[in-house]
């Protein structure tokens, strides 16, 4: 942050070249050219940001996503907007309105005389549908204040279960005096759309990590194994990763998707299975690159001094020759994290993902090909801003790693 | 002798490759090398068939099974006894490994890739030229991709590192301004076309194309879904009075989308890897080289990190195809095409045709061993640094 105001201002870089630079090790070099990129400092702040918000879903979102947490009296309901200042007034505390459905725009009593017409007025009118049904207005007379770190649902803030561990709270950070607030309105059950877009952050995040890590198992078994053996291992195992590599993978996940529907799966199973094969079918780019480094690694004088110390080859493969690589992996998975969210949602797109009443930014963006959505509730569309935010701090922040954990970045300027 | 040509023209044209290479490889060095990787690219190809063939084993259900279910809508009753009587006329009922080789043997014999159970013919005959429509969405998508992430790419990474003001003392401060305007151009440049080419990485493709369709219909404008407006689609090309200009003008007008759709989504990654590739060599010690002997600007971007980052970024072209044709199925299902990338998802998703999907995939995947195969040989014939160590590996 510091770099950020200097560089407001104007300041030329005071670039001392102390001892410290020379002694600091790689990591603290990385962080170091990461906080002078003005774009992916701020794309950190953002990304860190929606991470918290999603890792601590329940405390900031004032009602519970799922339908025990549903507002039965504002289905449909469009997102209510807060005001410091009204007719009445103004307050410091922010505060919304009491929202009352508009009464029925039709007439029964016409049909009391069996005039059949009257009948057909009413149901060729679009007064039964169910967007003109569900019609607020702001009772802008009842004012509803805003209160922070209020009580609220129940929720579980850390849930260890084979230890134990359950604690609950049910604190939250915002609510309003009486009923509840939807800041980005309601889908068609009542549901808030804030609170599940909030919890779909994590949901999505937490999917994406288990691909990854199964990728980054996947790569490093065939990488190491493949680089380290060498000969025919090696030409077999890079034959087959070849061939992984020229498929296409959205059909592949599409057909294993297809294959999983069949299997009767819990939510969460489903879940994890869709990760690992989203996973481990994306292991040819890293693979190829960690076995090309093994190869040219394999024959520096450190190996060689390991080996005649009496390493195992395991030991040699996993404590010396991998962690040599450790940044490059570290970045390659920042960078890939965005694939995979998107692998994710494009699955849920065409149904075979997660599906209805899990929360996951893919199933929340599906509901954007529903035309009554797109006609009658446009703010069920706020998952996407989210959405493309995420990806986009993502991206930034692994284009500035990247040129971070570039040792000869430093030397031009 | 006819017949016999016809059934198995495939393979003559493929051992005749193999041999004409082989005979000029015997002499040189690069058709021993193109020799060598034209058997790679076969090897892969098998590798690719057995795989993508026993991947469709995990889709449900098989082409007996759908048959009689065919014939079970018409009427009929149908046992068990009859399910299984199909599959043994069908060769359903022998293990994998021989229908795979059956499939691979008809495909090297004469180019047939199976028989499609929901649709009830060949799979040439299902694919028809479909397949060439697909392959021209993907080229036009990934030559839009280039022509914006090529130039802007080589911006992005000239521009890195550069300070926003021109600050050096040993300038006028007429030259300083004028630094300064210019550095400052070029860094808002880079950040809103990184930017823009993200967004288009960061909206799914759906989504993307969903909320163009939905800007149509809030205008009242006929949507551009489908490849042809209903007047143009019965219309022949050729009329009598000659080539149907409307209807290339009405084709033009629908298949914008899909291409800046798909073409969108691809400029981000290809403009990560221009922008990476470029940074990469302009670290490297020849053009500080170069810069020490006075050569400055863009005669020293252009002739040294830029030349030198374009065979990479040449070379994987087959791979950059095969990124881009992984986002087409989506893009058709929500833009309504009828090519081989909405065919793909149907036939995997909702009628579980293996044989179908096993001749796409394996279809898609020969274009890109194809393409990497070419890039190879274009490589080794132009590269020198590539030729130098094909002619070294070769000759020890």
């Amino acid at each position: 942050m510091n770099a950020l105001i200097a560089r407001w201002r104007g300041q030329p870089k005071a670039r001392t070249p102390d001892e410290s630079y020379y002694t600091a090790g790689q990591f603290a070099l990385i962080r170091a050219r990461f906080m002078r990129n003005t774009t992916g400092v701020i794309a950190g702040g953002i990304l860190s940001v929606l991470l918290l918000m999603g890792l601590f879903a329940p405390f900031f979102s004032p009602n519970a996503p799922g339908i025990e947490g549903a507002n039965p009296d504002y289905r449909r309901g469009a997102p209510q907007s807060i005001h410091f200042c009204d007719a009445n007034g103004c307050s410091w505390r922010p505060f919304t309105y009491t929202y009352t459905r508009e009464a029925p725009a039709f007439d029964l009593s016409a049909l009391a005389g069996g005039d059949l017409s009257a009948l057909d007025a009413i149901t060729s009118g679009d007064s039964l549908n169910a967007s003109s049904q569900n019609r607020f207005v702001e009772q802008t007379d009842q004012r509803r204040y805003l209160h922070f770190f209020v009580s609220g649902w129940e929720y579980s803030l850390l849930k260890i279960e084979w230890l134990g561990i359950d604690i609950r709270s049910d604190l939250h950070l915002f609510g309003v005096d009486q009923g509840q607030i939807h800041l980005f309105g309601t889908d068609e059950d009542g549901k808030d759309v804030f609170s599940r877009t909030l919890h779909a952050i994590w949901v999505t995040i937490s999917i994406a990590l288990v691909a990854l890590a199964v990728k980054l198992f996947v790569s490093l078994l065939v990488g190491g194994v493949s680089g380290y053996c060498g000969g025919r291992v090696d030409a077999v195992l890079m034959a087959i990763t070849e061939a992984v590599r020229v498929i296409p993978p959205i059909p592949v996940y599409l057909a294993c998707a297809v294959a999983l529907s069949q299997i009767d799966l819990t939510p969460v199973q489903r879940y994890f299975a869709i990760a690992v094969v989203i996973g481990a079918l994306d292991f040819a780019a890293l693979g190829r690159r960690l076995r090309t480094h093994i190869l040219t690694e394999r024959n520096q004088d450190y190996v060689m001094a390991a080996k005649l110390s009496g390493a195992s080859s395991s030991r040699i493969i996993w404590r010396h020759l991998v962690p040599s690589f450790s940044s490059y992996i570290i970045v390659d998975t920042l960078i890939n994290f965005p694939y995979v969210i998107l692998a994710e949602t494009s699955l849920s797109f065409l149904g075979l993902g997660l599906t209805e009443p899990v929360n996951s930014l893919g199933v929340l963006l599906q509901k954007a090909q529903d035309p009554d959505i797109q006609q009658n509730m446009v703010w069920q569309f706020a998952p996407v801003g989210v959405f493309v935010l995420l990806i986009m701090a993502f991206v930034f922040v692994g284009d500035a790693l990247r040129d971070a954990a570039d040792p000869y970045s430093e030397r031009k300027r | 002798m006819q017949a016999f040509l016809t059934n198995t023209w495939l393979l003559w044209l493929l051992s005749g490759t193999a041999a004409l290479l082989w005979w000029r490889g015997r002499s040189s060095q690069l058709f021993y090398y193109i020799f060598n990787r034209y058997l790679l690219a076969l090897g892969t190809l098998l590798l690719v068939s057995g795989i993508v063939f026993s991947l469709m084993e995990v889709l449900p259900g098989d082409c007996a099974e759908k048959m009689i279910a065919y014939k079970n809508t018409q009427g009929e009753v149908i046992t068990q006894a009859q399910i299984d009587a199909e599959r043994a006329r069908m060769g359903l009922d022998q293990p994998l490994p021989v229908r795979w080789a059956s499939w691979v043997a008809d495909l090297t014999l004469k180019g047939d890739l199976g028989f499609s159970c929901a649709k009830r013919q060949s799979v040439n005959m299902a694919l028809g030229d479909r397949f060439w429509m697909s392959l021209g969405f993907c080229i036009a998508g990934l030559l839009f991709a280039y022509l914006i992430a090529v130039p802007f790419g080589i911006l992005s990474a000239w521009s890195l590192n550069k300070p926003w003001l021109d600050r050096k003392r040993h300038h006028t401060p007429l030259r300083r301004l004028r630094n300064s305007i210019g550095l400052v151009i070029a860094k808002l440049v880079d950040l809103q076309l990184r930017l823009i080419s993200y967004l288009g990485l960061a909206l799914p493709n759906f989504l993307l194309a969903l909320s163009i369709i939905l800007l149509y219909v809030f205008a009242g404008e006929p949507t551009p879904t489908g490849l042809f407006s209903d007047e143009w689609r019965g219309q022949p090309w050729f009329a009598e009075q000659g080539f149907q200009w409307g209807k290339l003008n009405d084709f033009m007008g629908h298949i914008w989308l899909p291409i800046l759709v798909i073409g969108w989504a691809a400029t981000a990654l290809q403009l990560q890897t221009v922008r990476a590739l470029v940074v990469d060599e302009s670290n490297k010690l020849y053009v500080e080289a170069a810069r020490a002997r006075g050569i400055d600007g863009f005669r020293l971007w252009s002739r040294y990190p830029v030349r030198h980052s374009i065979s990479p970024l040449f070379n994987s072209v087959g791979f950059d195809f095969q990124r881009i044709f992984n986002d087409l199925p989506i893009v058709a299902v929500v833009i309504g095409l009828t090519d081989a990338a909405a065919l793909l998802i149907e036939a995997l998703a909702m009628t579980n045709d293996q044989e179908l999907a096993a001749g796409i995939l394996f279809l898609v995947a020969l274009v890109v061993i194809g393409m990497n195969f070419i890039t190879d040989v274009i490589l080794a014939v132009l590269d020198p640094r590539v030729r130098n160590s094909v002619m070294q590996a070769g000759g020890h």
